[in-house]
């Protein structure tokens, strides 16, 4: 980024710098918040957002490091193999409800693990080193931003009332007429894309992957993540997402206080916010009335 | 070899079936996946440590305090964070976090006090040494474990189904409203069951931290992701499930790591729960689940 | 300002308790920065490495660097995960500028930390970080602990020559550091000649190696070698010495194998282990026995490698800013490349790829009863 002297004053750069790891963690924990937003918002318990992230990051990474591409071309086409395991996993998976789905999905996120683990060209317990760092924070906020956009409009209109309908009372909104297969496989893939994007955004800031770092914990913080903020609007679990991931920083003195206070903060948001930190709805524009 | 590799199998799958006895009667019966189920096996653990270490007590006493201890903590734990969420709007889903954050905190809390290094119990607590038997080599540890097992899932399906509180437990199981009605305080029973599970977990605790002589705050927690293998694969509430599916469980991960790649032992297990939960999500034993209309 | 919230980060988190008020007239401390493990499981090596820093600090700051100066050190806490670890540096490097960093502890850590900290071109010293590849990330990373591509066929050759002529390997597959310690272990006895007769692997937090372990007694292998950390190994042990193996099997570890804790978990099962290291708690020189009494008297507690290495380290950066003339990190850098400094690990130089250059400080250690001695 070049700005004009005056402009970018040395503090800032010391700050920005010193930061730059934060304001990305930032930028992609609120891309995964909303990759578990969208299955939330359906109604189901899909878990398998960290995987779909090892993924986007492993395929990503491989683009660059064996066939040198440009980043971006690489970072598009990240979203491909973790959308294809989606759909690959969808059909059996996706039958299956509450508290199954949730385990299923991290069952798959686990053998996935194994995966990376045994064969070599994933790197094994090494993982891939050397990535270059070439993910830049426009692209981050620019792929939130543009999210947040769309799933707002999309949550405005009547496939948001469809999918509020689903997430109230599934055997009543198919009586109604929607396609609930179809809105679980659309969440589920928009849930890969959204998660692939943010894992080929850390693999490219962070010049190292392995393979402990898409499995069963992080799942759960991202679920968290949805959790303390709410899903009532988009921009809830971002929120959510943020004040996560902010506390470790905040809290840097206070090494052994950290973990406590973060799960004591998921116990208290259950008890006592059920829908989250922003318990907005959305408005929406009103359905044109029928004739009778 | 095959005859200790068939040993092997079926004591890891004890172990695996012990420690998810109490995990399936807390799903089964009250509908909660309690995730603190692992923070109250590494308790049992450590009452046990310091009920050897410091008040040198030998095991048959260190035994059952350990499971009463873990028992009552249990019952506490649960209280505080599941008791209000009757009323939520999703209960599984609730007691799912809840549950997580809660152990999440607990575990901290516990490293911070008590520090992550491993301690082992007083070896003099029980023979190290392996005994030979017909050629197969098994530890008193482990000989310990299966006489467990036997014994308590032995209670655990007398109680259910001999007597009146397992009758009431049932009740509740099938339908907690009814259950109110007929005059059954479920609150207090819900007590109970905590109870029976934080006790049986504890009992897991100190005889598997027994056996591979490694205690340290987050043992549970590695144990947590084989249970949630046992009890889907068994049927979630299903004793007989859990014991069946645990043993297959160790068998199969110690057939896959003797006589195929010990890379994949891992995976092998998950593999088993991904296709249960595609084919037969009820688990082997589990009543098929029954779509509310 | 800085300065101020240097002092209290300072006084807060080195904890040091032996700094004394530092002297606004002899010129400002010089900042030095150190990421660790401090929190969570593999807080142990952490918290050694710490205790060996801060005891080589004070020693140091009696007389302080550049005619009277102290070092001010800042050790921050990675939790293990590579991103705190990444922030801990940034915040060091911009907030804190530092003019060295030393750390972090594990291998994976380096490879996270390595590239932030090199595109700045400030030097950053592992002292704990083994695995392969670590010093090739950039030419402003440093380290002094001896990669196991050094230690382990020491080991191996001792145990040939004492009659082994094939072996079992068994590793932790999923973790760095093992991995990379089984890669050298291969290599070693694919170069010895000894033939390996199967290579098993198991998970870092698995507990049960009992088909592994049975499958390798089938076979009946000279020596058996185990790369893993130290609570694996210990649990490999245990469970071997109960299902039979004895005397005749000659058990071998990598690095991970290499601390006090091994005798704790392990006991009696860990007897008759041969294990390469840089460094011998027993070494009989005085500065060894010197460092030895010093650390025990100050932490309580017997000092490991990852103590000795970290005092070592500390030395090192001292001496290096003394002969760089000034606390600036681009002459920091060629100075450390000229280190010549004999400390409790021995003679010590940087090879210009800037590895340990020396190996002759390897010995060959047994487990006998809970404690390290010197195998014959």
């Amino acid at each position: 980024m070049t700005l004009p002297d005056w402009l970018y004053p040395g503090w800032l750069d010391d700050f920005l710098w010193t930061y730059q790891n934060v304001i990305h963690s930032l930028g992609i924990n609120g891309l995964l918040a909303l990759s578990m937003y969208v299955v939330l918002a359906v109604g189901q318990l899909s878990l398998g957002q960290a995987a779909f992230m090892g993924l986007g990051a492993y395929s990503s990474a491989l683009l660059t490091l064996k066939l040198k591409l440009p980043f971006l071309l690489v970072l598009p086409a990240s979203c491909i193999t973790p959308m294809l395991f989606a759909f690959a996993i969808g059909g059996p998976t996706l039958r299956l409800s509450g508290v199954y789905l949730a385990i299923a999905t991290i069952g798959l996120g686990e053998v996935l693990r194994a995966v990376y683990l045994n064969v070599d060209y994933f790197g094994g317990a090494l993982g891939l080193s050397g990535i270059p760092d070439s993910a830049e924070t426009w692209m981050i906020y620019g792929l939130l931003f543009a999210a947040i956009a769309v799933l707002w409009l999309i949550a405005r209109s009547g496939v948001g009332r469809a999918m509020e309908a689903m997430r109230e009372d599934e055997t009543a909104a198919q009586m109604m007429g929607v396609n609930v297969g179809r809105y679980r496989m659309g969440a589920l893939l928009a849930s890969a894309m959204l998660a692939g994007f943010a894992g080929a955004l850390s693999a490219h800031v962070s010049s190292f992957i392995g393979p402990n770092e898409y499995g069963f914990e992080p799942a759960v913080t991202i679920l968290s993540y949805a959790l303390l903020g709410g899903i009532g609007t988009p921009l809830a679990p971002v929120l959510g997402a943020w004040i996560l991931t902010l506390l470790p920083e905040l809290l840097r003195d206070v090494t052994d206080m950290r973990s406590i206070l973060n799960g004591l903060i998921i116990v208290l948001a259950v008890l006592f916010l059920p829908n989250g930190l922003l318990a907005w709805r959305m408005r929406r524009i009103a359905a044109p009335a029928r004739p009778r | 070899m095959l005859a200790q590799q068939l040993t092997n199998g079926i004591l890891l799958g004890a172990t695996y079936a012990l420690f998810a006895l109490g995990f399936t009667l807390m799903f089964g019966v009250l509908r909660v996946i309690n995730l603190t189920y692992g923070f109250y096996f590494s308790a049992g653990a450590f009452i046990a440590l310091f009920a050897t270490r410091a008040a040198g007590m030998p095991i048959w006493a260190a035994l059952p305090l350990a499971a009463i201890g873990a028992g009552v903590i249990a019952m506490l734990i649960d209280r505080l964070l599941l008791s209000r969420l009757n009323r939520a709007r999703n209960p599984e889903l609730a007691s799912l976090m809840v549950t997580l954050g809660g152990v999440l905190a607990l575990y901290s809390a516990a490293t911070a006090i008590l520090g992550s290094d491993i301690r082992r119990l007083p070896p003099e607590l029980i023979g190290a040494e392996a005994l030979l038997i017909g050629g197969v080599r098994i530890t008193m540890a482990q000989i310990l474990i299966l006489i467990a097992t036997i014994v308590l899932v032995s209670g655990l399906i007398l109680l259910l189904r001999g007597t009146r509180l397992g009758l009431a437990i049932r009740a509740m199981a099938e339908r907690p409203d009814a259950a109110g009605l007929m005059g059954i305080d479920t609150r207090r029973l819900a007590s109970l069951v905590s109870f029976l599970s934080g006790a049986l977990a504890g009992a897991a605790g100190v005889l598997i931290g027994l056996n591979f002589n490694a205690i340290q705050p987050y043992m549970g927690e590695e144990m947590m992701l084989r249970g949630f293998v046992v009890v889907i694969v068994g049927g979630l509430g299903d004793v007989r499930g859990a014991v069946i599916a645990g043993l297959l469980l160790g068998v199969i991960e110690v057939a896959t790591a003797g006589y195929l790649a010990s890379g994949l032992k891992d995976a092998v297990g998950f593999c088993l729960l991904v296709a249960v939960l595609w084919t037969r999500p009820s688990g082997l034993f589990g009543r098929s689940a029954v779509r509310r209309a | 300002m800085l300065r101020r919230q240097l002092l209290a980060a300072v006084a807060a988190i080195s904890g040091s308790a032996a700094l004394p008020a530092i002297g606004r007239a002899q010129g400002a401390p010089i900042p030095v920065g150190a990421i660790e493990i401090l929190s969570g499981p593999n807080a142990a090596y952490g918290v050694a490495i710490k205790g060996g820093l801060e005891l080589a600090l004070d020693e140091i700051n009696k007389k302080g660097v550049l005619g009277g100066r102290k070092i001010a050190l800042t050790v921050e806490d990675s939790a293990a995960s590579k991103d705190q670890a990444i922030n801990a540096a940034r915040k060091l490097i911009g907030r804190d500028h530092v003019v060295t960093i030393i750390g972090p502890t594990l291998s994976n850590e380096m490879f996270a930390v390595g590239p932030v900290v090199n595109e700045r071109k400030i030097p950053i010293i592992g002292t704990s970080t083994t695995a392969a590849g670590i010093t090739d990330i950039g030419p402003y990373v440093f380290r002094t602990s001896l990669p196991e591509s050094d230690v382990v066929p020491v080991t191996f050759k001792k145990a040939q020559s004492r009659g082994a002529k094939t072996i079992a390997l068994i590793y932790a597959n999923d973790d760095a550091f093992s991995k990379s310690g089984f890669d050298v272990m291969k290599a070693s006895a694919d170069k010895l000649g000894l033939t390996i007769l199967t290579i098993e692997t198991f998970g870092s937090k698995d507990t049960d190696f009992s088909a592994q372990l049975t499958k390798i007694k089938g076979l009946k292998p000279d020596a058996v070698g185990i790369s893993a950390l130290v609570e694996p190994v210990s649990g490999v042990l245990l469970q071997a010495r109960q299902l039979g193996f004895g005397k005749e099997t000659q058990f071998i570890g990598g690095n991970g194998a290499n601390s006090p804790k091994l005798g704790v978990i392990a006991g009696a099962a860990a007897d008759g282990l041969l294990v390469g290291s840089p460094w011998f708690i027993g070494k009989p020189d005085a500065v060894n026995q010197a460092f030895v009494t010093a650390f025990k008297a100050k932490t309580g507690t017997e000092p490991d490698q990852f103590a000795a290495q970290a005092y070592d380290c500390m030395f090192i950066v001292a001496a290096a800013i003394d002969r760089a003339g000034a606390a600036e990190p681009d002459k920091i850098t060629p100075a450390l490349l000229k280190t010549n400094y004999t400390g409790v690990m021995g003679p010590f130089t940087f090879t210009d790829h800037r590895d340990p250059a020396s190996t002759e400080g390897v010995v060959v250690l047994k487990m006998q009863g809970g404690k390290f001695v010197i195998a014959k």
